[in-house]
């Protein structure tokens, strides 16, 4: 205890000298593959670039001032949101229902689980093409099915028309993006002890009583965590909106990552995009930090 | 342990050995790299046997292909360029040369001089300031396919075609006409009816330069309100259209939904491959009454990068790449008309589809040559959009978008 004591005061130990040298590889991947290109879009944000994203000159906030004259960016800021929000809430429940229906013991339980996982196996822009070919409005397994079924002769233009473009954007988003929430949930609800459940069937509460002071106060730390990663990953889900829409109608399905895409590769505007990555950036920090301040006060 | 030491630095030694031997081979080999477009109608196979075929004459060069779906070509470009990690050539829409023209490097000093004069002139559009900056791979002037089990006789006006249009129109079997609505890399359908009205994306200055933006002249909105009106007016056109990219138009082309669609020679090629059941041949694009026929002119280039390490490799590709041998199979697997003058003689090229194309030649005229064309492109897809969805009139869209690429090209 009083080696430890000593040793923790210690910077360079035998053991801490091992642990440096093992960093050093992770460390210059970070430094050059992560941090240098986030410090190089910071820095492109204050800057006039070329058509190939080199700096030029500096220009201060000329970029950001650039942004509030792009008549589209502010639809696109708020729809970023309301993508997001909606993709995420509906992860979030339908995760829950569908652990507490993965947690109950039954037959054939393994071959749900499994398939369960097949969405988040697979490779996000080969799913992505499948649902493309799914809402296709002539050869597509979705109205080919509604139209066999007689629900409709007349089926939709899923990909055609703004509202339903988003929502069927919206949807492949939830439809990859539930098998995680719902395993992340399932693990957390098999991690609740059982003699908590018996001791609420003694005191005589139901099943929703049961979830509610139960379940919910217990899975509380893992939805928080869960839930932020899924606004992070959604906020920045480029594949499914880029193949499946680009954007369209109209640019009515962009959102901030798929608009940062068009301003650099397509209009060659690289400082503008630069100054929309900072405040994606920005926003998802403010939201991490948000998450963290009450997922810590929570353990306290 | 000694032993174990021992031997991985054995081991570390075999390696940077054997690491410097394999160096020095490769150095032998001159390595070049090419972006390659898929075009429509071009097969993998082509690119292995082209790969193979300039190795096996050049067996001190290595040929790499990276293929890339013509859509996307752009993007990847713009990705290698700002990574410093350019290749070596790249298959790249004309049009971009202005993007591009400080990364290039003129061809002329590094091919022969028999390849160069092969060329066919009208087809050398890659030219700024009097310098040939990349040469033409692929040139297409815009035809009519229409079904020859449906349609007697082709329309030769817009007006023409709305009538053939609503008489053989039997949805969902037979849609009248095909229509893209959804963004793609060009601006295709509308430019086929606004030259067709006898319009011009640019007014040119006196000095010859291109001025304010015209997308907005009664032509513009001439031709805007007829696509309009055959969307959802007659409703002639395929429903849904803003879900339609020209690839996905063509489908429906092959697939045999479609009476009538404008597209380039390589539809030709694609409904040959497929050997459709239903029977259709080429004609003139329609133009408006009162207008002169036109059409759309579009040619790609091979481009090739000053980065190139090895300038003289590149030069032997291009005139490998201009040889009969490739030509031929090149323009007959994508349907364009060949670029080089002894390819033009062969007998496969003698078809009505390449006859139509040749007549075409003399009234089509190409893209604006601006550095700022994809993003006008994108504002004017906008504009088209907005009025397929009922959210703008022909008018108010063409002046808004004209409007916006004045204030981002800074008039």
């Amino acid at each position: 205890m009083i080696d430890g004591v000593k040793q923790k005061g210690h910077f360079w130990t035998t053991e801490s000298k091992l642990a440096y040298v093992l960093l050093i590889p992770g460390t210059i991947f970070l430094l050059l593959f992560m941090f240098y290109p986030i410090f190089y879009v910071f820095l492109m944000s204050l800057f006039k670039t070329s058509k190939l994203g080199k700096i030029v000159e500096f220009i201060g906030l000329g970029n950001f001032k650039y942004l509030t004259k792009i008549r589209d960016f502010w639809d696109v800021l708020g729809r970023s949101f309301i993508w997001t929000g909606f993709a995420v809430l509906i992860k979030t429940l339908f995760g829950i229902v569908i652990a507490l229906l993965l947690n109950v013991d039954y037959r054939g339980r393994k071959v749900y689980r499994t398939l369960l996982i097949l969405p988040w196996a697979s490779s996000v822009p080969i799913s992505v093409m499948l649902w493309q070919w799914v809402y296709n409005a002539d050869f597509g397994l979705l109205n080919q099915t509604l139209k066999l079924l007689h629900i409709t002769q007349n089926p939709p233009f899923w990909l055609a028309y703004p509202i339903p473009a988003f929502f069927a954007a919206i949807w492949v988003d939830i439809w990859i993006g539930i098998p995680f929430m719902s395993l992340v949930f399932l693990a957390g609800l098999q991690a609740i002890p059982k003699d908590l459940y018996e001791a609420a069937v003694v005191d005589g509460v139901n099943a929703i009583q049961k979830f509610r002071f139960v379940t919910l106060p217990l899975l509380k730390n893992l939805i928080v965590i869960a839930t932020l990663l899924s606004i992070l990953w959604t906020f920045n889900d480029f594949n499914t909106i880029y193949i499946l829409t680009k954007g369209g109608p109209i640019n009515t399905t962009d959102i901030l990552i798929t608009f940062i895409y068009k301003y650099s590769f397509n209009f060659l505007r690289f400082g503008p995009a630069a100054a929309m990555a900072v405040i994606t950036f920005v926003i998802l920090l403010a939201i991490s930090i948000i998450y963290s301040r009450f997922y810590f006060k929570s353990e306290e | 342990m000694i032993a174990v030491s021992l031997l991985v630095a054995a081991s570390f030694l075999l390696f940077f050995n054997g690491g410097t031997k394999e160096k020095g081979k490769a150095a032998e080999k001159a390595e070049i790299s090419i972006i390659w477009a898929e075009y429509d109608g071009l097969t993998p196979e082509f690119a292995d046997q082209m790969k193979k075929g300039f190795e096996e004459k050049y067996p001190n060069a290595t040929l790499t292909v990276i293929s890339t779906p013509w859509n996307q070509v752009h993007d990847r470009l713009i990705t290698s360029l700002g990574g410093d990690n350019p290749p070596d050539m790249s298959i790249i829409g004309t049009r971009w040369v202005l993007e591009f023209k400080d990364q290039l490097e003129p061809p002329e000093k590094w091919v022969s001089k028999a390849t160069i004069d092969n060329i066919q002139p009208g087809a050398k559009e890659a030219v700024v300031d009097g310098v040939l900056y990349a040469l033409p791979d692929a040139i297409g002037p815009r035809i009519m396919f229409y079904r020859t089990d449906l349609i007697d006789t082709p329309p030769v006006t817009f007006e023409d075609m709305l009538s053939i249009a609503q008489k053989v129109n039997n949805p969902p079997d037979i849609y009248g006409v095909g229509m893209s609505g959804k963004k793609y890399a060009e601006l295709t359908e509308f430019v086929y009816y606004f030259y067709g009205a006898g319009g011009d994306f640019f007014e040119t200055t006196s000095d010859g330069k291109l001025g304010k933006c015209t997308v907005n002249s009664p032509a513009g909105v001439k031709a805007l309100t007829f696509m309009n009106d055959l969307v959802n007016k007659y409703k002639v056109t395929q429903p849904g259209v803003t879900n339609y990219t020209r690839d996905d138009t063509q489908d429906l082309m092959i697939s045999g939904n479609l009476a009538m669609m404008m597209s380039g020679g390589f539809t030709g090629a694609i409904l040959k491959k497929q050997n459709v059941s239903f029977g259709w041949a080429p004609s003139q694009m329609p133009y408006f009454k009162g207008s002169k026929p036109s059409s759309l002119l579009v040619t790609d280039s091979l481009a090739f990068f000053n980065t190139s390490k090895n300038k003289e490799m590149v030069g032997k590709f291009l005139d490998y790449f201009y040889s009969d041998e490739v030509q031929i199979p090149f323009q007959k697997l994508v349907g364009f008309p060949p670029v080089t003058k002894t390819a033009g003689k062969d007998p496969f090229f003698q078809t009505p589809v390449y006859k139509e194309m040749v007549k075409a030649n003399a009234v089509a005229k190409g893209w604006p040559l601006m550095a700022e064309w994809s993003e006008a492109t994108n504002t004017i897809w906008d504009a088209i959009g907005k009025v397929f969805l009922g959210k703008a009139s022909p008018q108010d869209a063409l002046d808004d978008a004209a409007k916006q690429i004045d204030t981002m090209r800074g008039m």
